[in-house]
């Protein structure tokens, strides 16, 4: 295929620092080779999508990415604006570098929409104003501010059991501009939803980094921030991705510009993925970029 | 040994010894039903064949006339606004001091909820497994098994050794045997909770109070209030027991008009009884029918 | 304004706790506090029993009583349980409504008996045992039996009704399937409802087992012989070692028919 080349987007090439720098991060779980030693650097106002067949490392990728994971190398191999995640403890710090959307939202049920939102809040608050925050909303404001701009500012008081899947992706992303991190990860986002919310949903979780919509407390930061989303959907990809990463056999199989993404390298990548052939010079390719 | 959890879910070979467990399990009730049965009946004394006596019917008979009021002197008190009132205040001492229970168990098992859960002191639900916080676990859990095995009335003979007579101490009798079936039930609920919210706030940054605040409490709120409520019901028909032990309410009355024979007023003192039963049975599954919120 | 205001923001679960607060500051309102909470003395008291469990009476004399007494209390619960499943069963058969529906419609006559029998369960366990013993003894005079009757009615109640809900969630196809082929109402019970609902019947009926040596215990409060029987009378000559032997006993007892009833329910849970 000779769509398959290792090529970077032109955008961001003036950028001399990378916001991401990955270097020879590998992660091996007992026999599994969760991800290969990789390289990849990923510069601020980038959005990043990573394809790959399961298995291939996406996962494993995010999550050194997000802290949750020490890279076999030892925590500094993954660096995100001069910090490692993984040397950092869950609390406020963690929390407004990366932050996380799963394919699930992972919304606490029983809570009212409200304090799910706020809960992004969590860990720039004393245990004194979380705790009064459940009796009197903190930041109401800003929690009802970020659920119009996700278009459910009537949810306001429901409880996300009752919510479609839809509207809870909203109510996570809600929460993500209340924590506002630099970086945004998101495992398939949008794998649960069907075509229609799927573009809703990606076009929302865009807008959490690539323009000053996405923030709840306009910091001003969104020319500084990432979006690093797996996903398996071409045309959402073109649309909403800067970049994109194939992965495959836990290594860089390509890193192409999003635009340059089509059916057929989609295609090759996950064929491919059945095999264990001829894929070596694609990837050592891949892996020398970066 | 509690944390044998993954063991026990391998299948293989489980089938087999499932079967066995449940087959044999039968059997042995059995058995222990015949031989419970043929204990009890041997004995002389078992009162098994008075069932069969006339004397025993007309007994009976004679006790629920008397109990309607035949053969008593005197007005009866069912027509004396006094005697209504009077015991009326008893069966609202009975009301509180179940309320009282309530509240004793519902604090008590709250503020256990956390350590006495496992996926809470290991760490799963977000946070670091401690030494500290498995020793807590272990503790709390033996204190909920022993105040679950013994009974209210066993706790109030004990209790009102040390406390003056009065409400107080049922409630407090009532209240620490439901800690320990509340705080269990609990603890199970929080257990069986799906960790993926707990961490996605830690992820966020939440410290580990803030985790069991806002992911942890409001799952687990719900069923805990429907336990309590579930709860309530079987502790308004076992204040009047505790009442027996001179803990107030209802029950000393009763079992005081019992000794005396005044039979119409213990018919009295149940229909109050049976009044409090049957509110709180409704104000429960109202109550109920609310926690389930979403 | 401020009403509505206040309206909207007193729902659920705010409602609920305000109303728990409200419940809790009344039943305080009731207790009397003009006379101390505790004996004078009481403390030391306390402190005098805990002590005692240094150590329990273990004498071979006070074990071999502790033995027969748990014994007595286990065969009264087995007996009392029995009793209840034997009335609780048919009740409960009756009170879920199975038999009132076949594929000719409802029958109006075993609706009412259905209704009827709903009743006769609540009615039965809106007494507790210990009252219903008390009962019992003032009509009929203390005796084993009466002790066991008046244990298996309440549990005949809540059984009953808890059969009943397990019946009735019976997954609806099968039953249907069945009575396409002309099956009465009785055989569709026995081919349909029991064999489905059988693990749920057997494991809530365990689970109760448990209950049942708890209630057996306490009632000795009539004069039956058991656990709960030794400690009244250890307690009445305070002799608090021998307590504490009898409440090991008792947890011990009610531990072990705990775990086995949990081994049961953990077999059937597939």
């Amino acid at each position: 295929m000779s769509a398959v080349r290792p090529v970077r987007t032109g955008e961001q090439v003036a950028t001399p620092e990378p916001l991401i720098t990955i270097k020879s991060a590998a992660k091996v779980y007992g026999n599994n080779r969760g991800l290969s030693p990789l390289n990849l650097a990923i510069h601020a106002g980038e959005r990043v999508a990573l394809v790959g067949p399961s298995g291939s490392g996406k996962t494993t990728l995010l999550r050194l990415l997000a802290g949750a994971l020490v890279p076999d190398e030892g925590p500094n191999s993954v660096s995100i604006n001069g910090k490692s995640p993984a040397n950092l403890k869950p609390g406020r710090e963690l929390a407004s570098l990366v932050g996380i959307v799963s394919q699930r939202f992972d919304l606490v049920p029983h809570l009212p929409v409200m304090h799910n939102v706020l809960a992004g809040r969590l860990g720039h608050w004393s245990l004194a104003r979380s705790i009064l925050s459940l009796v009197w909303p903190m930041e109401r404001r800003a929690a009802q501010q970020a659920l119009a701009r996700v278009g459910i500012a009537d949810k306001i008081n429901e409880r996300p059991g009752r919510l479609s899947g839809g509207e809870q992706q909203r109510v996570a992303i809600a929460r993500m501009m209340m924590q506002s991190p630099l970086v945004v990860l998101a495992d398939e986002p949008v794998a649960s939803l069907d075509p229609a919310r799927a573009e809703e949903g990606m076009a929302l979780l865009v807008g959490l980094v690539h323009s000053d919509l996405g923030h709840a407390n306009g910091d001003g930061r969104s020319s500084e921030r990432a979006l690093i989303a797996s996903l398996h959907t071409a045309s959402l990809i073109r649309r909403h991705f800067t970049r994109v990463v194939g992965l495959r056999d836990s290594r860089v199989h390509f890193d192409l510009p999003a635009g340059e993404l089509d059916d057929a390298v989609l295609d090759e990548l996950y064929d491919l993925g059945d095999g264990y052939g001829d894929v070596e010079p694609l990837a050592g390719l891949a892996a020398r970029d970066g | 040994m509690e944390r044998t959890g993954i063991q026990q879910s391998r299948p293989t070979g489980g089938q087999r010894a499932r079967f066995n467990v449940l087959r044999w399990s039968v059997y042995a009730a059995a058995l222990l039903v015949v031989i419970a049965w043929a204990f009890i009946l041997l004995d002389g004394n078992s009162g098994f064949g008075d069932l069969f006596r006339e004397r025993t019917w007309q007994n009976a008979g004679g006790f629920i006339a008397s109990l309607a009021g035949q053969g008593s002197d005197g007005p009866s008190p069912f027509v004396q606004a006094a005697r209504w009132r009077d015991t009326g205040r008893l069966a609202l001492n009975t009301l509180a001091m179940s309320i009282l229970a309530m509240g004793i168990a519902g604090a008590g098992a709250l503020v256990l909820l956390m350590p006495g859960a496992r996926n809470v002191s290991d760490g799963t639900l977000g946070g670091a497994p401690s030494r500290t916080g498995a020793l807590v676990y272990g503790a709390v859990r033996i204190l909920y098994t022993l105040t679950r095995a013994i009974p209210e009335l066993v706790w109030a003979m004990l209790i009102v050794f040390f406390l003056s007579p009065g409400i107080i101490p049922g409630a407090l009798a009532l209240g620490i045997h439901n800690l320990g079936i509340v705080g269990r039930l609990t603890s199970e609920v929080v257990e069986n909770l799906d960790p993926a919210p707990a961490r996605a706030l830690r992820a966020a940054g939440a410290s580990s109070p803030k985790v069991l605040l806002y992911g942890v409490f409001p799952q687990a709120l719900p069923m805990f209030l429907t336990f309590l409520m579930y709860r309530w019901e079987v502790v308004i028909r076992t204040t009047v027991v505790v009442g027996f032990l001179n803990a107030g309410g209802l029950g000393r009355e009763f079992r005081l008009r019992m000794s005396w024979f005044h039979y119409e007023d213990v018919a009295l003192l149940l229909v109050w009884y049976l009044l409090l039963v049957i509110a709180v049975d409704i104000l429960s599954a109202q109550l109920r029918r609310r926690v389930r919120w979403d | 304004m401020s009403f509505r205001r206040l309206q909207s923001w007193l729902t659920g679960p705010r409602l609920l706790t305000l109303g728990i607060v409200c419940a809790l500051a009344w039943s305080l309102s009731r207790v009397d506090w003009q006379q101390p909470i505790a004996h004078t003395g009481g403390g030391a008291a306390a402190l005098k029993v805990l002590l005692a469990l240094f150590p329990p009476d273990l004498t071979p004399e006070f074990l071999s009583i502790c033995v027969v007494a748990s014994w007595h209390t286990l065969a009264y619960a087995v007996a009392g349980m029995s009793l209840a499943v034997a009335l609780g069963l048919p009740l409960g058969i009756l009170a879920s409504g199975v038999l009132a529906v076949s594929s000719d419609g409802h029958n109006p006559r075993r609706w009412t008996l259905m209704v009827a029998v709903r009743f006769l369960l609540a009615a039965m366990r809106s007494v507790h045992e210990l009252v219903w013993a008390l009962l019992f003894v003032a009509a009929v005079g203390l005796s084993p039996m009466a002790a066991i009757l008046a244990m298996a009615i309440p549990y005949a109640g809540i059984l009953g009704r808890i059969y009943a809900e397990q019946l009735q969630v019976a997954p609806p196809e099968p039953i249907a399937a069945l009575r396409t082929t002309g099956a009465s109402p009785l055989r569709v019970l026995l081919y349909g409802y029991i064999p489905m609902a059988l693990p749920d019947l057997l494991s809530y009926t365990f689970y109760r087992l448990e209950c049942g040596i708890r209630a057996a215990a306490i009632m000795s409060f009539v004069g039956i012989d058991g656990i709960g029987f030794q400690i009244e009378l250890s307690l009445a000559d305070l002799l608090f070692r021998q307590v504490w032997t009898l409440l090991i006993f008792l947890v011990v007892l009610v531990v072990a028919v705990d775990w086995w009833s949990s081994r049961v329910r953990r077999s059937m849970a597939y």
